[in-house]
């Protein structure tokens, strides 16, 4: 795992390291636990970021004005205002500024209101810090600026796929397709992913919410579902590449649908 | 239905009294000398009707308390498995915020001049936070609804079936898998297949960890037409009577299970999976022969 978490993020790099030259990338860290915040920030500056602490939503709101950072990486529970207050507010005053919610997203629940948030990516604690920059790279490579992300849209496409989140439905050139909670779910995971190798491991964290034995295996048992629903052919993917030893990659290009 | 029978009985003297003064009635037409003992009829009436009421008095008094009594087992025990949910949730979400400091100051002191003692701190951080994970989703199993499409247990078997043989252990001990085929294969079960995997999963690792080499693992199933049942036995180190009562409950390690590594938590999350399914887990086992784990299902959920 540890291996394929830092292929996964040199993969990203590429993208990244020219304008890692020009500035540093400014992240907004807000926790507070000093402990977290003490041990975090000096690895994301030696990831090349340059970090900005701050120990409640209050704090961090003001932050987000003064610090202007280009992603903010927010835990959930806190005093005087918590993290989901405080992104909601942040995106009622029209700020889209790419936030990755330190929580657990596993229940349909859970996923029903991040879609409302509009945070950009979740991280389960307690978590590989190789993990959280990775998480951090590809929002950041995702982020088009000023505009919402591709995880708050409700409906989103991929050639003649659609998917409406909020209704949790999928089309496949106009016709409904059956899909098991789980599939569904982890197809979404995949579609407001795209073009981003993604470990078996995240995936199991990120949609079942817990990495448990036999899991991996468990992640392909439900990608073969979706391929078979959705005709998907795996040596020619139109939606969901294999990458050996690896993960998946959701290949098709993906765009928000009115 | 016992009840029902206990209030038709107390109707019973209420009813004698009845046909007793309805024969007398009767009688009285054809045979003057009983019209004289007409108020016997009378009186065993209301005999009858008097001893019925006081046992129907006595049986609604009794249901009563018992009603009482079991509304205050009922608080008592969601009480307590409320409290144990709660107690569950704090201990995670107090572990969770020093597990993440410490994982990030790990990356920050790097390798250092002793990277054996790192990786082995390492691979503990990471075995705490295996278990707090683990023990989040055994608080949330019985909350939480359940994911229930079409299972189909053969494939699901042989799937987990697989897995096993990859492992190690399974080259040096006699894995099986026997699933019927006549006079039809095994039915689809309503459920979360995930979690249902994870169960047998758990089953046959336990399986092949106390069972030595040349030993045997047998997995079988088969239906009733009401349930699924599933069999995972072996000719392991079976299980003393002292651990016995306590192999359902978490963090429980028995002594046979010294030095085997394990987190204590496979056997109650296949128990709390297999009772949200509606279904049954029990255990046979004898020391020195094995063991087997018996996995009933319902087929209609």
């Amino acid at each position: 795992m540890w291996n394929n978490l830092n292929r996964v993020s040199e993969g990203c790099q590429g993208h990244g390291r020219l304008s890692l030259m020009e500035e540093k990338s400014r992240v907004l860290l807000v926790d507070d636990e000093a402990a977290i915040t003490d041990n975090l920030a000096p690895f994301l500056e030696r990831s090349g970021f340059e970090v900005v602490v701050a120990a409640n939503g209050e704090d961090a709101l003001r932050q987000v004005t003064a610090f202007n950072p280009a992603i903010v990486i927010m835990d959930v529970l806190m005093p005087v205002l918590d993290g989901r207050e405080a992104l909601r507010r942040l995106r009622r005053a029209g700020n889209w500024t790419p936030v990755i919610l330190l929580t657990q997203v596993g229940e349909s629940s859970e996923r029903a209101m991040a879609l409302e948030e509009g945070a950009d990516d979740y991280l389960n604690k307690p978590f590989d810090p190789h993990e959280l920059v990775a998480r951090m790279k590809a929002v950041l490579r995702r982020a088009r600026p000023g505009q919402p992300p591709l995880a708050t849209a409700s409906r989103i496409a991929s050639g003649d796929l659609l998917l409406d989140r909020t209704s949790r439905r999928a089309w496949l050139a106009g016709n409904e397709v059956t899909l098991t909670p789980k599939a569904s779910a982890l197809l979404e995971y995949l579609m407001t992913h795209p073009d981003e190798l993604i470990s078996r491991e995240r995936l199991l964290d990120a949609v079942w919410g817990w990495e448990y034995p036999a899991g991996t295996r468990t992640v392909d048992t439900r990608i073969a579902e979706l391929r078979r629903v959705l005709g998907d052919d795996p040596s020619e993917p139109r939606f969901i590449e294999t990458v050996p030893g690896q993960g998946y990659r959701f290949v098709g290009s993906v765009e928000v649908v009115a | 239905m016992k009840r029902l029978a206990l209030w038709a009985i107390s109707l019973i003297p209420a009813c004698i009294g009845a046909t007793v003064t309805a024969a007398l009635a009767l009688g009285r037409l054809k045979n003057p000398i009983l019209y004289l003992r007409a108020d016997i009829g009378t009186l065993s009436l209301l005999l009858g009707i008097g001893i019925s009421t006081l046992l129907m008095l006595a049986l609604g008094g009794w249901a009563w308390l018992e009603h009482q009594h079991n509304q205050k087992m009922t608080g008592t025990i969601s009480q307590v498995s409320a409290d144990r949910r709660r107690f569950l949730q704090r201990l995670d979400h107090e572990l969770k915020n020093p597990l993440t400091a410490i994982r990030a100051g790990l990356v920050n002191v790097g390798n250092g001049d002793a990277p054996e003692t790192m990786s082995s701190i390492q691979t503990q951080v990471q075995r705490i936070s295996r278990l707090t994970a683990d023990l989040r989703k055994l608080s949330e199993l019985e909350t939480r609804p359940l994911e229930r499409s079409a299972v189909d247990m053969a494939d699901l078997l042989h799937q987990v079936f697989e897995l096993a043989q990859e492992r190690p252990e399974a080259e040096t001990r006699r894995l099986s898998l026997q699933l019927p085929q006549a006079p039809w294969p095994l039915p689809a079960i309503p459920g979360d297949r995930d979690l249902l995997l994870l169960v047998i999963h758990n089953l046959i690792d336990n399986a092949l960890k106390f069972t030595r080499p040349g030993g045997t693992v047998e997995v079988r199933a088969f239906d009733d037409g009401t349930v699924v049942v599933v069999e995972v036995a072996d000719t392991g180190s079976g299980i003393s009577e002292e651990d016995m009562p306590h192999i359902w409950e978490e963090l429980y390690r028995g002594q046979g299970a010294r030095g085997v590594p394990g987190s204590g938590l496979g056997l109650a999350l296949a128990n709390a999976i297999i009772q949200r399914h509606g279904g049954q887990i029990v255990v046979r086992s004898r020391p020195g022969q094995g063991t087997v784990f018996t996995v009933r299902l319902p087929i209609k959920g």
